[in-house]
């Protein structure tokens, strides 16, 4: 799964850490999140669309479109 | 102000995945952590001289056996510490976590298994308690080699 969270954190001028503290969760699972060694849980998911104000599927695409 | 970087400057592209500043949620969790297994490993301790000093010197029978193994509900203890860690951890650490948990295990299982041939080769029998320090040493193994790999 890839997202777009880096870009989006970056335009709010927010550091992981930062990020972290608005979602409560750790700052190792936003860097693992971003560097796409994870994939958040659904709830996760729409707490960080949520976050952005933007539908979940604007954040987070599949790797490949399938047909 | 913990480990954070050395500037105040708080740009995005300056990325802050090298930083070690820990969020809330982990100093609120490790806080709890370190508090709940501080608090068994002092049952464990306080239990453990305890059988020693009244469980040896007592007759064979089931109060002795009772006593020496009294150390047990202070590991308990520790395991519940352990599982309300767990709980509490958000879920990519938590996973994580348990990865490295079964790591360890498996390693604890192949050198252990490894060492009963051992022993029927010739070697040395040694304690069941060997065990628990050999899961000891796998767990903080396998969890430096993880963290050192996701630098």
């Amino acid at each position: 799964m890839k997202n777009s969270i880096r870009a989006l954190r970056a335009d709010q001028g927010w550091s992981q850490a930062d990020l972290a503290e608005r979602l409560d969760v750790s700052r190792q699972t936003i860097n693992a999140i971003e560097t796409g060694r994870y994939d958040p849980s659904l709830p996760l998911a729409f707490a960080i669309s949520r976050l952005f104000g933007l539908p979940v599927e604007a954040i987070f695409s599949p790797d490949q479109e399938t047909a | 102000m913990g480990f954070g970087p050395p500037y105040d400057v708080k740009h995005p592209l300056l990325h802050d995945e090298a930083s070690m500043k820990a969020s809330t949620h982990e100093k609120r969790t490790g806080k709890v952590y370190l508090r709940e297994l501080f608090g068994a490993l002092l049952a464990y301790a306080l239990l453990l001289a305890a059988s020693i000093h009244f469980g040896r010197p007592m007759d064979d029978g089931v109060l002795r056996t009772v006593v020496l193994l009294s150390p047990m509900i202070g590991f308990c203890f520790m395991l519940w510490a352990i599982a309300r860690h767990l709980g509490r951890l958000d879920e990519y650490l938590r996973r994580n976590l348990l990865e490295s948990f079964a790591l360890a295990a498996a390693l604890t299982a192949g050198l252990t298994f490894s060492y009963g041939f051992l022993e029927t080769a010739g070697y040395p029998r040694l304690s069941m308690f060997a065990v628990w320090m050999v899961l000891c040493a796998s767990t903080v193994l396998v969890t430096t080699v993880r963290a050192l790999r996701q630098r």
